[in-house]
């Protein structure tokens, strides 16, 4: 099975106010077997996206075909989708095992072999032991693994899931991670994941796509959205801590380019001729935290430490600058000292350059 | 940092008229429990003499009075009313248009709160609100125009008339309850419900209707109180002597002329007055459930 969305809208009427265009014009592939994780910040139109896909909500434009098969108008009960909710949706009275077996019992399935499909999952999900409980009586992490289960035993053509783990605590949200990849491995389909979690789409996606406004920024592997972003937006929303950025201008002498950012210089490994069209123009430089040094402040951006996060094996340290507090990744050692004016240092290889207006990507 | 001590000498300081904590808590719990007592009295006292007069000889329930009942006139032959006469058509008249109006109530209350609940449709707000207004209406009002309406189209002396009529005063009260149980009910439980391949009627079925428990046994208590002790509707809807119930029946006992045997009302007035107590009693925990609303 493979999901094409086609320059999908959504738009929503409000009485009261002006139309609001959730999803603009999204197109989007999913192949089979394919993690697609559709990440962004809330309000950007992924999970009126999802619905869209479930059959819960209908596209104002566009279509969703899966395979050759147009959905786009089909009600949600004939779509063969499984579905994750936020808040995990179990039936508070129905056992854990009534719960598992409903769609099968739905699709007159009979008994004998619902409880063996259930048993299975069970036994996947390690949940055997609690086939027989309320749900109520069960914890979050284990509600949700008997969610999973649910349409784990259904065997969908395509696997949803509406930030299933924003609900969860960080340690429940690491255990439950390598579960639900299992679970969507073995079941082969394509998974749609909605997250506004940056790491759960980094760690458990093949493919990440980046919402923002209604409209896709880039879709890529997790290693190419982090270290090649198409735009600002995307480059600051993936990876932690944040990208930080700083104004600057771009110079250039004999062919090769550096961009100023106040009395600190940075040569690029680009030539002049690449940024043709923004020499001597503004720009925004992008770099990661990881990527800037401390060193002394004639070298650097001056900044003064304003203070640590030491997380262990490393430390977050936020200096002030004329740019803005900018956080820096430290050494685990690094302790910083309100008195001493520091300079923070850009690694020249790692710097990024946008477009001041239109946020994109120019090298 | 005061003392204990200092305490005293400030509420003087402060208004020498001003009572102390301890006296005002004295007078507000004479007042709370007098006023408790007083009204327990005012509707304690005729079910005590509706007991006494049940269970006490006839020919004495006239001729003497006494606050106490005495061991020599105590006598069960009052209850033998129950199966003589009009009275037993009575009973069961009462509990068949009960138990039809529970049903109904229920039935078009869980359809309708679940509408209301989950469809978007044009001033459903007004619609929330005019539903209220069948309240502003005494059941007289409403009771002589439907007695022409009823005659017109033969449903007078009918009971499914009766139920009627009683369903849709229970109705506004059922209805709203249910549209407001519904609401607190994730809607997002129905969807997977759907995506797992449930239609909506059956969803509604699995999903909602065993979630909606409390709000059913409020309004079928709710019915049950309105159908079980309505008398205007009963007297006007099903004048004939077979079809009546028991509100409008014991009237007639006691209008029957002549000789009022009120030992024979009390046993019958007696009889009518335990069901309701026993059904609030067994289902007063799922009442109160019914009219909580629960948090998300």
């Amino acid at each position: 099975m493979t999901v094409h969305i086609d320059n999908m809208t959504r738009v929503f009427d409000s009485p009261n106010a002006d139309r609001i265009v959730a999803v603009d014009e999204l197109s989007l592939t999913i192949e089979d077997g394919e993690f697609l994780t559709l990440v962004g910040p809330s309000g950007c139109g992924k999970t009126t996206t999802l619905r869209c896909v479930a059959g819960l909500d209908t596209p104002t434009a566009g279509t969703i075909r899966v395979d050759d098969r147009d959905v786009t108008e089909l009600p949600p009960q004939q779509r063969d989708v499984a579905l994750l909710f936020q808040d995990i949706a179990l039936y508070p009275h129905m056992s854990v095992r009534e719960n598992m077996e409903y769609g099968l019992k739905i699709a007159g399935v009979p008994e004998d072999e619902r409880r063996e499909h259930v048993a299975e999952a069970a036994a996947l999900l390690q949940i055997g032991d609690q086939l027989d409980k309320m749900p109520a009586s069960l914890s979050g992490g284990q509600q949700q693994r008997v969610a999973l289960g649910r349409s784990l035993v259904r065997d969908p053509s395509v696997f949803l899931f509406d930030e299933p783990m924003s609900d969860l605590d960080a340690k429940l949200k690491r255990e439950l991670r390598p579960v639900v990849q299992r679970i969507t491995d073995e079941i082969g389909c394509p998974v749609l994941y909605v997250t506004h979690d940056q790491e759960e789409a980094m760690t458990m996606s093949d493919r990440i796509a980046i919402m923002d406004d209604g409209e896709l920024q880039q879709a890529g592997s997790p290693k190419e959205v982090y270290s090649e972003p198409t735009n600002d937006f995307v480059g600051e929303f993936i990876g932690q801590p944040a990208m930080e950025f700083f104004d600057a201008r771009v110079e250039s002498a004999n062919g090769t380019a550096a961009v100023s950012m106040g009395n600190h210089t940075v040569s690029l490994p680009a030539t002049a001729a690449e940024l043709e069209g923004y020499v001597d123009s503004p720009v925004r430089v992008g770099v990661r935290p990881q990527q800037i040094g401390i060193g002394d402040p004639a070298a650097g951006i001056e900044a003064e430490h304003v203070l640590d996060e030491p997380l262990g094996d490393e430390t977050h340290s936020i200096f002030e600058t004329e740019f803005g507090d900018v956080t820096v990744v430290t050494h685990a050692d690094f302790d910083g000292d309100g008195d001493t004016d520091y300079g923070l240092v850009l690694d020249e290889s790692a710097t990024q350059l946008f477009d001041p207006d239109s946020g994109v990507r120019i090298h | 940092m005061s003392t204990p001590t200092e305490t005293p000498s400030e509420t003087e300081t402060e208004g020498g008229t001003r009572l102390s904590y301890e006296t005002r808590d004295r007078l507000y719990n004479l007042a709370l429990y007098g006023s408790a007592a007083l009204f327990s009295a005012v509707i304690l006292f005729p079910i005590y003499w509706m007991v006494q007069n049940a269970f006490t000889d006839s020919q004495t329930v006239i001729t003497e009075f006494s606050w106490l009942p005495s061991p020599e006139t105590v006598t069960l032959d009052n209850f033998s009313v129950l199966a003589a006469g009009a009275v037993p058509r009575y009973v069961i008249n009462t509990i068949v248009v009960t138990a039809g109006t529970i049903v109904v109530v229920v039935a078009v209350s869980l359809v309708a709160g679940y509408g209301m609940a989950r469809f978007r449709f044009r001033y459903k707000q007004s619609f929330a609100q005019f539903l209220l207004l069948g309240y502003m209406f005494s059941p007289i009002v409403l009771g002589l125009p439907l007695y022409l309406i009823w005659s017109e189209i033969g449903l007078l002396n009918a009971q499914i008339g009766l139920v009627i009529a009683l369903s849709s005063i229970s109705m506004p009260f059922a209805v709203w309850l249910m549209w407001k149980y519904i609401q607190t009910i994730p809607e997002s439980m129905e969807e997977s419900a759907w995506i797992a391949g449930a239609s909506r009627w059956r969803t509604f079925w699995d999903v909602v209707v065993p979630q909606t428990k409390p709000a059913i046994v409020a309004c079928a208590l709710f019915a049950f109180a309105i159908a079980w002790n309505d008398f205007t509707f009963a007297q006007i809807l099903l004048p004939s002597q077979e079809s009546t119930t028991f509100a409008p029946g014991i009237m007639r006992l006691i209008d029957q002329g002549g000789y009022t045997s009120w030992g024979d009302i009390m046993a019958v007035s007696l009889l009518m007055t335990v069901p309701p107590l026993l059904f609030a009693y067994f289902l007063q925990e799922y009442l109160l459930k019914g009219f909580e609303v629960r948090t998300r």
